[in-house]
Parts: structure tokens; C-alpha cells; sequence
């Protein structure tokens, strides 16, 4: 099983650890509300290392990952990135990609729900000796900065200058005689950021990080308090909701597809034709009161005496203190504010509701006048 | 269905429809109505639209249907669904109102 380059520091924190595709995560470190807690009011800090990083050098990046990605790269300006996924034969989301474009080289990095090896054999099938490509996976640490706060870390760490970085973009920074790659890219909704790091300077930048956390009051997070951070900000997660659905179209992420890239992409044909032929189902979201433990994945939900939808996740969401879920409907009822019962007509009651429904505290904040 | 249910879908799918026909042609966006999923997130992640284009949002609410959305109700513009919801508050008001 591959591990985290930090896991005796993990080990040494008290981490629970998690076994997820053939990787070890950190799932949590405390209790999820605790953690939770930590993002929305000040920073988490949470080893994202489980995912597969790639770097490509610039001439054949695009072309290269243009063939099988459903994004398009060609349009991912210098410092900037694309968020996007890689499909599999079939046009289903394999993997939860960004692409980061710093000029020298392209960056993937992929939170998959296949096994890492798989992932090298896909991008090996499209030519990856050929452009160039260089596995990172086994040889950077990927550490997540999140929270209200955590821009108050990366400044602390990289300078003033990250407070200029717009959401989804690139900066390399010097970092203890080598190069650290910054990404402004979370998914909680709060401020993000994920930092990359060669093994061999993985303790020094967890050190750094770790004293600039807690000196904002934050702390460690494990993998675990990002399912709840995720469903709340309604980003998708290829972990839960990813894991039960895969049509990119039923879950939205029809804003990740270039429909019009010239020579399509992984599975672009059945995904093209799911959608000539139109949606009859789409995931959206829904409340029950708090900790209704009827609001699983799994559970369906009754209309009229008989189960129209199925829920995909749910989460206990402590900034609204309801249980909140995405479920599968029928087009014709995927309607916020219509009322259902769960597992049965005269089960608990289900409200279909409007997302993200929490407001973030970042949302108050500008970086880029202060 | 109830009749209320039925309402609730019906006023709410026409001012989707309205909404997202008016906000592709005003953006230029890539996609179809059927593509935008009404809970994806509008700016910043998801469709990635910046502030210009958060105020073109803002216009088209008020020129389809007459609601102005304030500068410090910048939230209501997380996703289609939130527009959506204030729109529909907002319209409930001025139906209430004397």
C-alpha cells in the first residue's frame, strides 16, 4: 500500500489512518466537527499526498493531455489552471484532475477513484513516454492549507505576494535550496491552497506550516472533514457522490467538458451521446433535520408512496446544524423546495434545497486589497 | 402531486428557463440550459466568471425580472439556485406588498 512521505509525523500527531484505492489517507485526526470547526473559523492542514501528481514539460503538455482529459488545457493560460477530470472508456469520471500551467511544465494532479498504477497505465496508453512525462507521485509530499485563515499561513510562509493569487492559479516559490509549488485551489468553500514539495524538504515545509497553523489558531485535519467541507460548499467529491454516480452529466460537472474540442477526448462518444439523447436524471440537494440518520447513502426517497430518487451522500453539517445529502432525481422533480419522506411514504420528512446553502466567511474578504 | 408541489416546479423550472437563456447569451457561454446544472457554483470555482461578468448576472436579474439585487447581497450570486431563490423572495414581497 502506498503512504503518505509523512506518515511518521502523521503517526506522531495521532492520525487514523484509512485505506482508499490501494493508498493510506489520513482520515482524521480528531472528531470531524472539530476539524470542521478549524476551517470554517481559522486553517486546516491536511496531507493530500494520496493523489497522483504528474509533471509534463511545456512543448507536448498540451497536446498530450488534451487527448484524454475532458477539459481544455489549450485554454489554460500561464499561471493559471484548469479544473477537470479524466473520464474513463465510457466517458465516467475516473478522476478529479487539476492541470496547472507554470510555463515551464504542466502539473496533473489527480484525486482518482481507480488505483494509482491504473492511472500511470492511462496516461502511459496516450503516449506519456513520448511527451515526457514524469510520475511525481512517489517523490512530492501535497500538503492542503484551508480555511478562513489560511491565507494568514501562505503569506507568513511565501511572502505578501501570494495575497495577489487569483483562485485556480500557480506560483513556484525557492523553499529550503529547492522549488515548492503553490496552487490556489481548495475545495471547502474557505480560502485554499495545496503546496508541493520534493520529498527531501517534505519535514522542513511541514514544520514551517505546521508552526504558521498554529500560530492562526488552526490545526491538523484529516481527509474525513473534508467530505462534510465539500458537501457543504456543494464542490464535488469523487470519494462519495463520485464513487455512486459517475456520469459526469448526472452530476453536473458539465462545466468541466469542452464539448467542442476538436477530436473529443477519453469516452467523449458515449458522454456526447448520453447528451444528444438528454438528462433524465441530476443530482441535487437535500436537508433533513439534524442528525437524521434515515439521510444516508442509500436511502431512498419516497414521493407518492413509492421511491422516486436515491441519495449519493449526506453529511451532519454543524454551520447549519442540519443533515444535509445529495440525491439522484428524476429531471421533471430536481426542484429546490419541494418536501419528500425518506425510505418509506410515512417516513422522515426530506426538503430538496438549494446549494452551496452555507455562506463562507471568506466570502467577507478581499486578499487582494489588503 | 399536490397542487402546491406542482406550482413550486412550475414557477420555479420558468424562471430557471428565463434565466439561464438570458445568461448564456449575455456570457457567451459554451454550453446549453440543459448543461447548467442550477446548483453549480457561478464564480470562482465551477463557471469561473469574474467580477464583469457577476455584474452582467446582476443586470440580467433585473432586466427579466425586475429585482434588483443589492452590492451587499453579493452571496445571492453563488449559484443559479440562490439567484433563483432570491428572485422568487423578492417577487413574494412586491406580491405581498399593498
Amino acid at each position: 500500500m502506498r503512504t503518505s512521505p509523512l506518515k511518521p509525523t502523521w503517526q506522531a500527531a495521532g492520525a487514523v489512518f484509512a485505506e482508499r484505492y490501494g493508498t493510506e489517507v489520513v482520515s482524521s485526526f480528531s472528531d470531524s466537527a472539530t476539524e470542521c470547526g478549524l476551517v470554517r473559523n481559522s486553517v486546516g492542514l491536511t496531507d493530500f499526498s494520496f493523489a497522483q501528481i504528474y509533471r509534463i514539460p511545456e512543448e507536448k503538455a498540451v497536446d498530450y493531455l488534451d487527448t484524454f482529459l475532458a477539459g481544455n488545457v489549450a485554454r489554460t493560460r500561464f499561471g493559471r489552471m484548469l479544473h477537470t477530470f479524466l473520464p474513463d472508456e465510457d466517458g465516467n469520471v475516473a478522476a478529479d484532475c487539476y492541470v496547472a500551467n507554470n510555463d515551464q511544465d504542466f502539473i496533473l494532479i489527480c484525486e482518482s477513484v481507480i488505483e494509482t498504477g491504473e492511472v500511470d497505465r492511462v496516461l502511459d496508453s496516450y503516449g506519456a513516454k513520448d511527451a515526457g512525462v514524469e510520475t511525481l507521485t512517489d517523490r512530492c509530499v501535497l500538503l492542503g492549507l484551508d480555511g478562513f485563515d489560511a491565507w494568514k499561513v501562505v503569506r507568513d510562509v511565501f511572502g505578501r505576494d501570494v495575497l495577489g493569487l487569483p483562485y485556480l492559479s500557480v506560483e513556484v516559490y525557492p523553499f529550503a535550496g529547492e522549488s515548492v509549488h503553490l496552487f490556489r485551489a481548495g475545495k471547502t468553500s474557505e480560502f485554499g491552497y495545496l503546496v508541493m514539495a520534493p520529498n527531501s524538504v517534505a519535514d522542513a515545509l511541514y514544520e514551517k506550516l505546521h508552526s504558521a497553523v498554529k500560530a492562526a489558531g488552526g490545526g491538523l485535519c484529516g481527509v474525513e472533514a473534508h467530505h462534510a467541507l465539500r458537501l457543504e460548499g456543494r464542490f464535488f467529491n469523487i470519494h462519495k457522490e463520485g464513487l455512486k454516480v459517475r456520469d459526469p452529466l448526472v452530476l453536473g460537472l458539465q462545466w468541466m467538458i469542452d464539448f467542442d474540442k476538436a477530436g473529443g477526448f477519453r469516452g467523449s462518444a458515449p458522454l456526447f451521446g448520453r447528451r444528444a439523447a438528454g438528462l433524465k436524471q441530476k443530482i441535487i440537494g437535500v436537508s433533513a433535520a439534524p442528525r437524521c440518520e434515515a439521510l444516508c447513502p442509500g436511502a431512498r426517497i419516497f414521493h407518492q408512496g413509492r421511491p422516486v430518487a436515491d441519495v449519493a451522500t449526506s453529511c451532519d453539517s454543524r454551520v447549519l446544524d442540519r443533515k444535509l445529502g445529495l440525491a439522484v432525481f428524476p429531471v421533471e422533480l430536481a426542484y429546490s423546495g419541494l418536501d419528500f419522506t425518506l425510505n418509506a411514504a410515512d417516513g422522515p420528512p426530506v426538503r430538496t434545497i438549494s446549494m452551496p446553502p452555507i455562506l463562507p466567511k471568506s466570502l467577507g474578504i478581499r486578499l487582494d486589497e489588503m | 402531486m399536490t397542487d402546491t408541489a406542482q406550482n413550486t416546479i412550475l414557477r420555479r423550472a420558468a424562471i430557471i428557463a428565463a434565466f439561464k437563456k438570458e445568461l448564456i447569451q449575455r456570457l457567451n457561454l459554451p454550453y446549453t440550459p440543459e448543461d447548467l446544472h442550477e446548483d453549480v457554483s457561478l464564480l470562482g470555482a465551477g463557471l469561473g466568471l469574474d467580477s464583469l461578468d457577476a455584474l452582467e448576472i446582476v443586470l440580467c436579474a433585473e432586466n427579466c425580472f425586475g429585482v434588483k439585487i443589492p452590492d451587499e447581497s453579493v452571496a445571492v450570486l453563488r449559484s443559479i439556485n440562490t439567484i433563483v431563490d432570491f428572485i422568487i423572495e423578492e417577487q413574494d414581497k412586491k406580491g405581498a406588498a399593498p
